[in-house]
C-alpha cells in the first residue's frame, strides 16, 4: 500500500537525520559554549567574532538566559564559560570569576541646573514621585522636575532599580526613553529634567562639550570612566565571565583575549567601561 | 393598525438597527486602527533601514550595524522544521479524532482535553521542556533542530484544532457518497475529505507559522542566540523575533535595526499568509474537480 511506503520513508529520513545529527554534535573540539547574562551576551558575541576571525576553525557560541543561569551552567558543565552581570555571591566563591568590563550609570542633569549633588535618598524620592519640585532640593530653582526613565526591560533600568531599591511600577516618569542617546537628547533639551544613562555614552559627550549636561557625583565619587573602571563608583557593576576551574587551553586563551587591550574598542562600542591593566 | 403606528414601530426598529450598526462599526474601526497603528509605527520607523545590504549581510556591532541574513536563514529553517513535524502529525491526529473515533468515546475525550491543556501552556514552559528534552536528553544542544521541534510541540494543538474544524465542515454527504462509490477509506480520505477540509488545514498552517515566527521565549532556550550563518540543523541560530527583542532590550542604540527587523518579520508573515491562502485555494479546486 502506497501510504505504508510513505510512512516508512518518513521514518527512515527521521532516523537518518537524527543519527547524522548526533554524530555531527560529537565533533566539538574547537568549540566553546558561553551562556548567561543578556547584558553581557552582546559584548561577548562581538568579542567572540573577533576571536574567531583571528583563529579560523574555532567556533564560539554565545547563548543567553540570565546571570544565575550563566553561573549554574558554568558550574555543572553545561557551558564552558558563564556570563554574569554581577559580583559573585557567597555560594559561588569556589568558581573562578574574571571581570572583563564594568557597566556604570550616570545620573544626568542639564548643565544650567544649579543643583550640585543629590543623595541616594533624594534621587529615590524624585523617582518615586515624593519630591516633584527642584526648590525642595539644596540649591534648586522653583521648577517642576521632569523625570526621565528608561523603558522596561533595559539592563540599565535593572541596575538603577536595584541600586535604589525601587520597583518598576513605583516610578512615575514624565518621559520614557529607549536608548542612551535618546536619554542624553531628552535631558539636553529639558533644563529641569533628571535622567540616567550608561556612563560610557554620556562621559565623552559631556567631556567634549557636545551635550549641555553634567554627571552627578555619587556620594563623594565623581562619575567618570576611571572611577567606574577602578570599581570606586557605587552605581556600577562588574561584567564577569565565570569558569568552574582554573581555565586551560582554548578557554584560557579566549579569556585572556577578552581581558586584553585588543577588545577595548568593542567594549566601548557597547557603552561599557574597559578595565585598564 | 394606523399608518402612524406603523411608522412609529418602524422608527424604533430603525433606532435599534442604527445602534447595532454603530456598535459593529466602532468595533471594526478600533480593530483596524490598532492594526494600522502598529503597522504604521513599524513601517515608518523600519523602512529607512531596509536595503539590499540589510537583507544580505551579517549583523555587526551586536546588531547595530550590518544586516540580518543569517537570522533570516535560521528563522526559515526553524519554521520549516517546525511545520515539517507539526503539520503531518496535526492533520493525522485530527483525521483520527474526526474520522476514526466516536466523538463521545472516552479516549477521544481524553485526547481532546489533552489538546486544550497543551494549547493553554505558556510558551516559556515549552522552551524549558525543549531545553531539557531536545537539548539535553537527546543531546541536540543549542540547535535549529531543537528549536524547530520545540515549536512543533507548541504549535501542534493549534494545528489539530484548526484541522478538526476543517474536517467537521466537510458535509457527511461527501463521506456517504464516496462509500457509495466503493472508494476505500484511505482513498476517500486523500481524494475527498482532506482536500475538502483544506481551508481548516490552511488555517492551522497559518496559525502554526504565525506562532512559530512570533516565538521568542521558547527559542531562546533551544535554538539560541548565535547570529552566525548556520551550516546545518545542528547549529545554533538566532530567530528574527529574538533578534528584535535583543536589539530593543539589550543593545542600546539598536532601535533602528530592531524596527528594520520587525518590518521584515511582518512582511514575511504577510507574504507567507497570502501564499498559503492562494495555494490552499488551488489545491482545493484541483482535488475536487
Amino acid at each position: 500500500m502506497k501510504l505504508g511506503i510513505v510512512i516508512k520513508m518518513l521514518f527512515a529520513t527521521l532516523v537518518f537525520s537524527l543519527v547524522s545529527g548526533l554524530s555531527q554534535a560529537e565533533d566539538k573540539k574547537d568549540r566553546l559554549v558561553l551562556t548567561g547574562s543578556s547584558t553581557v551576551a552582546p559584548l561577548l558575541s562581538e568579542i567572540a567574532k573577533r576571536y574567531e576571525k583571528k583563529h579560523p576553525g574555532v567556533r564560539i557560541d554565545v547563548q543567553t538566559g540570565g546571570s544565575t543561569r550563566g553561573v549554574n551552567d558554568a558550574r555543572n558543565g553545561m557551558a564552558d564559560i558563564g556570563m554574569a552581570s554581577r559580583a559573585p555571591k557567597d555560594s559561588e566563591r569556589s568558581l573562578k570569576f574574571f571581570t572583563i568590563a564594568r557597566d556604570g550609570i550616570a545620573i544626568i542633569l542639564h548643565k544650567s541646573n544649579p543643583v550640585k549633588s543629590l543623595s541616594d535618598d533624594q534621587i529615590r524620592k524624585i523617582y518615586a514621585g515624593e519630591i516633584t519640585n527642584w526648590k525642595d532640593l539644596p540649591g534648586g530653582l522653583d521648577e517642576k522636575i521632569i523625570v526621565v526613565n528608561k523603558a522596561d526591560g533595559r539592563s540599565t533600568l535593572e541596575l538603577f532599580l536595584k541600586y535604589y531599591k525601587l520597583k518598576s511600577d513605583q516610578i512615575k516618569p514624565h518621559v520614557v526613553i529607549g536608548d542612551n542617546q535618546q536619554g542624553i537628547k531628552t535631558v539636553s533639551v529639558n533644563p529641569h529634567s533628571i535622567g540616567y544613562v550608561s556612563i560610557g555614552s554620556a562621559y565623552y559627550q559631556v567631556k567634549q562639550g557636545i551635550a549641555p549636561l553634567k554627571l552627578l557625583p555619587m556620594g563623594n565619587v565623581v562619575a567618570s570612566m576611571d572611577t567606574v573602571a577602578r570599581g570606586k563608583y557605587p552605581l556600577s557593576r562588574p561584567l564577569n565571565i565565570v569558569t568552574k576551574t582554573q581555565p586551560q587551553g582554548l578557554v584560557k586563551d579566549f579569556i585572556s583575549f577578552a581581558m586584553s587591550g585588543e577588545v577595548h574598542d568593542i567594549i566601548e562600542e557597547q557603552y561599557f567601561v574597559p578595565i585598564n591593566r | 393598525m394606523s399608518e402612524q403606528a406603523v411608522r412609529l414601530e418602524r422608527g424604533s426598529h430603525y433606532d435599534l438597527d442604527n445602534l447595532a450598526t454603530f456598535i459593529a462599526w466602532s468595533g471594526f474601526i478600533v480593530v483596524v486602527l490598532i492594526f494600522v497603528w502598529i503597522l504604521g509605527e513599524i513601517l515608518v520607523n523600519g523602512i529607512s533601514v531596509i536595503s539590499w545590504e540589510f537583507l544580505t549581510e551579517s549583523p555587526g556591532n551586536a546588531g547595530r550595524s550590518g544586516g540580518i541574513l543569517p537570522i533570516l536563514v535560521s528563522t526559515g529553517v526553524i519554521v520549516f522544521i517546525c511545520l515539517a513535524f507539526a503539520l503531518p502529525m496535526g492533520v493525522a491526529t485530527a483525521v483520527y479524532l474526526n474520522e476514526y473515533t466516536l466523538k463521545d468515546s472516552r479516549f477521544a475525550k481524553f485526547i481532546n482535553i489533552s489538546i486544550d491543556v497543551l494549547a493553554a501552556i505558556p510558551s516559556i514552559i515549552y522552551g524549558l521542556f525543549g531545553f531539557v528534552f531536545f537539548n539535553n536528553v537527546l543531546g541536540f544542544g543549542f540547535s535549529l533542530l531543537s528549536g524547530g521541534l520545540t515549536l512543533a510541540c507548541m504549535v501542534l494543538p493549534f494545528v489539530i484544532r484548526a484541522s478538526i474544524d476543517g474536517l467537521k465542515a466537510v458535509p457527511d454527504a461527501y463521506r456517504e457518497s464516496s462509500t457509495a462509490l466503493a472508494m476505500s477509506k484511505s482513498a476517500s480520505l486523500f481524494y475527498v475529505i482532506i482536500p475538502s477540509a483544506m481551508p481548516g488545514i490552511i488555517a492551522g498552517f497559518l496559525l502554526g507559522i504565525g506562532r512559530a515566527l512570533a516565538e521568542t521565549a521558547a527559542l531562546l532556550f533551544t535554538s539560541g542566540y548565535v547570529d552566525r550563518m548556520p551550516s546545518g540543523v545542528m547549529d545554533s541560530g538566532r530567530a528574527l523575533s529574538i533578534h528584535v527583542y535583543d536589539l530593543a532590550m539589550n543593545v542600546s542604540g539598536g532601535d533602528a535595526n530592531a524596527y528594520g527587523s520587525a518590518f521584515v518579520l511582518i512582511v514575511v508573515l504577510l507574504v507567507v499568509n497570502s501564499m498559503a491562502i492562494y495555494i490552499g485555494n488551488k489545491i482545493q479546486r484541483r482535488q475536487l474537480r
